[in-house]
């Protein structure tokens, strides 16, 4: 039975959707087999071909505190948040380290991306915009001061969130996780949906006549606890969270691969990790979107999973209810999953005729597919799925009980980097950075952009009739993921795809191509939405772009919380590889700057009117961008093929302290926190660390909070630790930069930087530089921070 | 517009809007081929663009006119009022 120390539970459910504004009354109408699904008021639907959604009517939505600094998509997520919370019998946290937010989503502020472009460009939409405002702003609420991360791969990203939740319990890192999911309905994915043909006129009917989805909108929380938490303050518990799988199709950045060879692999690791038996499962609630492609490709995966071992599970699609909640989907689903499981109560697929079912019998057999009223059913265990754009596949099981769970089996692997691959304004090559830091070159002007040529494609043998497809933040993520293979000497072939897996890190990820497509229909209306560019808004299509070049096929995970992300992707690899999901994972840092991103840092006042340097006191920084991917191997796995090993990933570290999404001032002491983790982590003391390799990008207010956490964590060592800042060289790269700093530290420890300017921080707070020999660093520290007030820091040693 | 023009303009979209590097795009390179690799999405771009620049639906065409610039200019000009 998996050891109490590795048990999660679920202590608190939280929902607002089309079909209710809390638990009890969406499950009510659930029960009662309603939908939510009606023609749409807050969208124009000018000549467009289907008006129907799944919309959130409530009246309580701004009835929280600074309900303009908001997004719809924040405020539908607190809304659920406080009522799982509430659920739960928790209250405020006051910036408890111990308590996280994990939250999925898809288009995150698109609302705000529309207000912006169409209300005068008001700088106080800015901050509103990016995904990573939602967990964000949920954790400023509650005061969760743990991990606060945003899960950003668009329709499986709520069913992602909860599994990271489980696994960063399991590994130790969290006692509560308020993890789920949240969107709003708004034009860019209607119009997105609309130009891909994919919305169904007549309402959504998955399973049955599968002509489209209907969107929906909403969140969905589930308070996640460790088990030994919710004993010790004896907290109701609705069920066991045991195992999940994530893997990618490699395949298409849309559609999902007909064999669901991928989607049928997520199941098989969600039963494995889990340590049940496919019969145990007595319910599916369904990705069921009522597409063809996704809905064939489902009832495939069933077919060839549960097979003769479970020829009677349940199955059915809860999207006609609530619409296709993108983000928020999984997290809905997920509450949905538990109450059925605690209810023992298997729910509908509405809309089904005699002939309709006729129809689907001769498709699903014996498969009890669940239809138009729900019926009781003694059930053991759920498993609630979903799929997504760019590839991702997620299943999670949830429970009455504890099963036999594994996780952390490769806690004793030794983590080695392999690969770099930098992409940079400096250029798109590991040689090319390493060129500019000989050369100490400095940014041209204020705002910077990397640029991929043709010449990078053709080194790396990427055809043209697959680079074509891609957009600006695909471009970036594609070379620097293909470089850090090349670099690695690391061969993707049918026999290892499954066992690496990729981590992306971004701080605004698909927001440029978001604001790209609102301009388009802006211009020309919703029914002239580009199928071509919609899929580039989804943050997670740079990643799925990788995983389709490279054939990767493991995990697959975006992540989205700031600049931190881009260090954060390397701790959660570690984390996939210490949990034995993994042999090898690519952590990257990925973003651009499009004009839009310099104009959205002007309006915010952060940007620099003139090259600035670090710890310069200026008042904004140089807008960069870039993209940098670091393969991590078990050491063993590294060894076995002969690898050059740059160094070793030994630690990893978070902290919080929150402060307003958009502002950092006043939450310094967090870095203390992370930096204090990370060496703990590693086994390591202050003492040993030989150098840092830092954050400061010039502006002052981003620069203090570095110098005074390393004069505090330091104390009188401080001015003889070296201090390495990538960002004099390519600006605030935000997430780019902060794997840069990690690739940096990498290449310091490997011998191939061999010398480099570091600044020397005083105790008195002022600062000096001069070079300094690599020789003799054997463990760096690498740190990021991210609005809002997250940290963390990850340790690098030989 | 004459048919050259229609084609010239076709392969102007295919460039600018579909990513496709002009060198290797002639009127009768298979657009669905291992070079060009269209899909369903690109197939969607196409309908929508022929659909405002020639006033002509390609909806439920079938792939035939969809082969190369060369078939879906003469769809245009079959179809063409």
């Amino acid at each position: 039975m998996t050891s109490n120390d590795s048990r999660c539970v679920v202590t608190g459910l939280g929902v607002i959707c089309a079909v209710g504004n809390n638990v009890e009354e969406t499950w009510k109408n659930a029960l009662n087999s309603v939908s939510g699904i009606h023609k749409t008021t807050s969208v124009d639907t000018d000549k467009c071909y289907a008006d129907l959604a799944a919309e959130v009517h409530c009246e309580t939505l701004d009835a929280m505190d600074f309900p303009e600094e908001k997004d719809r998509a924040s405020k539908l997520c607190i809304k659920a948040a406080n009522e799982a919370l509430q659920d739960a019998g928790l209250g405020h946290f006051a910036d408890d380290q111990r308590v996280s937010v994990i939250i999925g989503s898809c288009v995150g502020g698109v609302i705000s991306v529309e207000h912006y472009h169409q209300h005068g460009k008001n700088a106080n939409d800015i901050p509103k915009m990016p995904i990573a405002a939602i967990a964000s702003q949920v954790a400023e609420t509650c005061g969760a001061g743990g991990i606060v991360t945003n899960v950003a791969n668009a329709c499986a990203a709520g069913t992602i969130s909860i599994a990271l939740a489980c696994d960063l319990i399991r590994a130790g890192r969290a006692d509560v996780v308020i993890a789920g999911g949240a969107d709003s309905f708004a034009a860019v994915p209607y119009s997105g949906f609309l130009s891909l043909h994919a919305l169904d006129e007549n309402g959504c009917s998955p399973f049955n006549h599968c002509n489209g989805i209907t969107l929906g909108e909403g969140a969905g929380i589930v308070v996640v606890e460790s088990y030994e938490h919710a004993q010790k303050r004896g907290a109701k518990t609705y069920c066991e969270v045991l195992g999940s799988g994530v893997t990618s199709d490699a395949h298409h950045i849309t559609a999902p691969r007909e064999d669901a060879l991928c989607l049928t692999e997520a199941m098989t690791r969600a039963v494995k990790n889990s340590g049940i038996q496919k019969s145990d499962i007595g319910y599916v609630n369904a990705h069921g979107t009522g597409t063809g492609k996704n809905d064939n490709a489902e009832i495939t995966a069933f077919t060839k999973f549960f097979g003769e071992e479970n020829p009677t599970v349940s199955v059915s699609s809860t999207k006609v209810m609530t619409g296709h909640c993108l983000g928020a989907a999984g997290a809905i689903e997920a509450v949905f999953s538990i109450k059925a499981l605690t209810t023992d109560t298997v729910l509908p697929t509405l809309h089904y005729t005699a002939e309709d079912s006729e129809a689907l019998r001769a498709k699903v057999g014996q498969m009890d597919f669940v239809q138009n009223v729900p019926h009781a059913k003694a059930l053991k265990c759920v498993m609630s799925n979903n799929v997504a754009f760019g590839g991702t596949n997620a299943s999670i099981i949830f429970s009455k009980e504890a099963g036999n769970v594994s996780c952390q089996t490769a806690k004793n692997e030794k983590i080695a980097v392999t690969g770099l691959g930098i992409v940079s304004p400096l250029g798109n090559s590991k040689a090319a950075y390493i060129a500019s830091v000989e050369q100490d070159s400095k940014p041209e002007s204020p705002s910077i952009h990397s640029t991929i040529a043709l010449d990078d494609y053709k080194e790396l043998g990427i055809k043209m009739a697959f680079y074509r497809k891609l957009d600006n933040l695909g471009q970036l993520q594609t070379v620097s993921g293909m470089r850090a293979l090349q670099d690695a000497n690391f061969k993707v072939t049918d026999e290892n795809a499954k066992d690496i897996g990729i981590i992306v890190g971004t701080s605004e990820g698909g927001l440029g191509a978001t604001y790209d497509f609102e301009e388009l229909i802006t211009n020309l209306g919703n029914a002239q939405g580009s199928a071509f560019k919609f899929p580039h808004t989804v943050y997670n299509a740079a990643g799925g772009y990788l995983s389709i070049c490279s054939g990767i096929k493991g995990y697959g995970v975006t992540i989205t919380t700031g600049p931190v992300s881009g260090l954060d992707s390397i701790g959660y690899a570690m984390n996939v590889i210490h949990d034995g999901q993994e042999k090898a994972m690519m952590a990257t840092g990925t973003d651009e700057n499009l004009p839009i991103i310099t104009e959205f840092a002007e309006k915010l006042n952060v940007a620099a009117n003139q090259v600035v340097t670090p710890y310069s006191d200026s008042e904004g920084f140089v807008v960069g961008d870039g993209s940098v991917s670091i393969l991590m191997e078990t050491e063993d796995a590294a060894k076995a093929r002969d690898a050059k090993i740059y160094c070793y990933a030994l630690g990893y570290g978070n902290g919080r302290k929150n402060v307003k999404f958009g502002k950092i001032e006043g939450s310094g002491e967090a870095l203390d926190c992370a930096i204090l983790q990370a060496l703990q982590d590693a086994g390591v003391s202050v003492e040993d660390i030989d150098a840092v390799c830092g954050f400061a990008d010039g502006f002052k207010k981003i620069d203090q909070i570095e110098k005074d956490s390393l004069i505090r964590v330091f104390g009188d060592k401080v001015s003889s630790v070296p201090v390495f800042e990538v960002k004099e060289r390519v600006g605030e790269g935000r997430a780019a930069s902060a794997t840069l700093a990690a690739a940096e530290a990498a290449l310091l420890l490997s011998g191939e930087l061999k010398s480099e300017k570091a600044y020397f921080v005083s105790k008195d707070g002022s600062v000096s530089a001069k070079s300094v020999d690599a020789a003799g660093l054997n463990k760096i520290l690498v740190i990021s921070f991210a609005a809002g007030g997250s940290y963390s820091a990850v340790v690098f040693g030989k | 517009m004459n048919n050259e023009e229609v084609k010239s303009k076709l392969k102007a979209f295919f460039m600018s809007d579909l990513g496709v590097d002009g060198d290797v795009l002639n009127y009768d390179t298979p657009l669905f081929g291992e070079e060009i690799g269209l899909d369903s999405v690109d197939s969607l771009e196409i309908i929508s663009f022929v659909d405002s620049n020639f006033g002509v639906s390609m909806t439920g065409a079938g792939k035939e006119p969809f082969q190369s610039i060369d078939t879906i200019a003469d769809f245009i000009a079959k179809h063409q009022a």
